[in-house]
């Protein structure tokens, strides 16, 4: 394993001052690696990766990105130091389209690259190629899916976060975003990836961690968790995981 | 019926849409109603009158007329001075007040309360410095031109509509051509999503201050010219600006100044219709009328 990329320690936060969601996790991802980040709902896996990305004040703890201490820098300048960020809702603007919000995404380019990286990302997206001005409010849910993949990845981050981009898609796409995250991570980017798909994200992550109650309860590779029966069935909700995980 | 309440009300509307774009952006950005943005309006005007008072006592040259305006060089210099003047009482109003209560995540409803109190206490502070009596930019007279149609207009309105077209032109290509237009967009949609986007939000937010302080100080200026300049010229139209904005549908420029036009123009009919006195009621049911036919407006996108 190498150096961690990005990682928290003893890191608490929460919404309100007193009442912390995020009860003290110590984590970290190697570059390179995929992490998936599993647990039941409400266990806190979106509070946590808000927080790392600047959305949730934080009470306790630091993070590091890069071997550089990032737990009080806003959200903007986590962006531009290479911390990409896709949530789990409501993460494209959708009053704007296609190509404004590519630009939004690209503007701490200089004004010269911008043009080649919006192209670069429609070669790489050809759907949204295709009516570029189009609202955003108007695709449907697998292309504004791939709409925040792509504003998520116009600044070539070394690290995507990406919470449930499957959520809420047909079998068939949610397929297409795992082929795509799996391509992602294999161009050399860090994905930490919170799936309430367990099967299909163990399947494709090097390591898995499983959030509950604000805490890591487990963590291990993908085969170790999907053959743990207990894990399956506590953590995870799935009283399938003795079947081993997919090749 | 005569034709002339149509020049009257489309002068009237240009004030009311400038004003109304400064409205319809704090609000769709800021997220609160800006009950003291009247008084940007009034202040720009007042800051504007002083710092002509200062260039002509520099150089009486400059308030020579400059045909066939009634108003010489002083007032356009200090107009550029007074609407950045304006732009940073605004930053310096939400640096002292409104930030904090941001930080602090507090209630729309306590932003609206201190917005009241920001109103009355720069309002106070004009009357204080300046005394409640009427000045004016300019002591010349102008004849009014006829225009056909049974028109008639000043030179110095119809500069004034040229102008007030080409501030809201201007904001609109800002608005839809810019990355800064672009990131205000985003932050009224989606002020934490646009963080995740790469936008200084806070960056923004001072922005649309300026740029809301911009337009009103414009605003103020083409009523203090047009009409006269009080202390309570921004106040006495909060109601017309709130209605444009709203009318217009909240956060579109072109919608705001379009219905601050259909709102200058009802107002001059109202007069000449049914009398002066009603002209206050004009706005107040146009509100009305709009918050329960549709409350999102000419322009506004649907929730
Ligand atoms: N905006 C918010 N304000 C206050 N509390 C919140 C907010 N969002 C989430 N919570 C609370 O934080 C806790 C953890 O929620 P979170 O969304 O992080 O869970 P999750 O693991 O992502 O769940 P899911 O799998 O359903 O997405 C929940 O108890 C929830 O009620
Ligand atoms: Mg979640």
């Amino acid at each position: 394993m190498t150096a961690p990329i990005l990682s928290t320690h003893g890191l608490v936060a929460g919404y309100e001052p007193d009442l912390p969601i995020v009860r003290g996790i110590d984590f970290s991802v190697s570059s390179g690696e995929l992490v998936v980040l599993l647990g039941p709902n409400g266990a806190g896996k979106s509070t946590f990766v808000k927080a790392i990305a600047g959305l949730v004040p934080i009470h306790a703890g630091t993070m590091m990105l890069n071997g550089r201490d990032i737990t009080h820098v806003s959200p903007h300048r986590k962006v531009a130091e290479g911390l990409a960020f896709v949530p789990q809702t409501e993460n494209v603007f959708a009053t704007m389209t296609i190509l404004e919000n590519l630009q939004i995404a690209v503007a701490h380019l200089p004004k010269a690259k911008r043009g080649a990286a919006i192209e670069a990302l429609f070669s790489r997206f050809p759907d949204l190629a295709a009516r570029p001005s189009r609202l955003a409010g108007a695709l449907s849910g697998g292309q504004r899916q791939m709409l925040a993949v792509a504003r998520a990845l116009a600044l070539d981050p070394p690290v995507i976060i990406l919470d449930e981009p499957s959520a809420g898609l047909s079998p068939k796409i949610v397929s297409e975003v795992f082929d795509m995250l799996k391509a992602i991570n294999a161009g050399g980017v860090t994905v930490l990836l919170v799936e309430q798909n367990v099967k299909a994200a163990l399947a494709i992550a090097s390591r898995a961690v499983i959030l509950a109650e604000g805490r890591i309860a487990h963590e291990g590779l993908p085969e170790e968790l999907a053959s743990d029966p207990l894990v399956g069935k506590i953590y995870l909700g799935t009283a399938h995981g003795h079947q081993g995980a997919p090749a | 019926m005569n034709p002339q309440f149509i020049m009257d009300g489309l002068i009237a509307g240009a004030i009311i849409g400038l004003g109304a774009v400064g409205v319809t952006l704090t609000y769709s950005i800021l997220r609160f109603s800006n009950f003291a943005h009247g008084e940007l309006l009034s202040w720009g005007a007042y800051l504007a009158l002083a710092v002509a008072g200062a260039l002509g006592f520099l150089s009486a040259g400059l308030t020579k007329p400059i045909a066939p305006f009634s108003f010489g060089w002083a007032l356009p210099i200090s107009a550029v001075i007074a609407i950045g003047l304006t732009g940073l009482l605004a930053l310096a109003v939400d640096a002292l007040l409104f930030s904090s209560f941001r930080r602090r995540g507090s209630a729309i409803i306590i932003m609206v309360m201190a917005s009241f109190g920001a109103s009355l206490a720069l309002r106070s502070l004009l009357e204080f410095l300046f005394t409640s009596k009427p000045a004016y930019f300019t002591k010349a007279l102008q004849i009014a031109m006829k225009l056909g149609g049974g028109l008639r207009a000043t030179p110095d309105q119809l500069l004034m509509l040229g102008v007030a077209l080409v501030a809201v032109v201007t904001v609109h290509l800002l608005m839809t051509r810019t990355d800064i237009g672009r990131a205000m967009r985003a932050v009224s949609e989606n002020p934490a999503l646009a963080s995740i986007a790469g936008i200084d939000v806070r960056r923004v937010i001072r922005t649309v201050w300026f740029l809301g302080a911009a337009l009103a100080c414009v605003a103020g200026i083409m009523s203090g010219l047009l009409i006269q300049i009080r202390p309570y010229l921004g106040h006495d139209l909060l109601l017309p600006l709130f209605a444009a904005a709203i009318l217009g549908g909240i956060g579109s420029v072109p919608g705001a100044m379009l219905a601050g036009l259909i709102i200058g123009l009802c107002e001059a009919l109202a007069v000449q219709a049914v009398g002066a006195e009603w002209r206050a009621a004009v706005s107040f049911v146009i509100l009305i009328a709009v918050l329960l036919v549709r409350p999102r407006g000419l322009f506004g996108k649907a929730s």
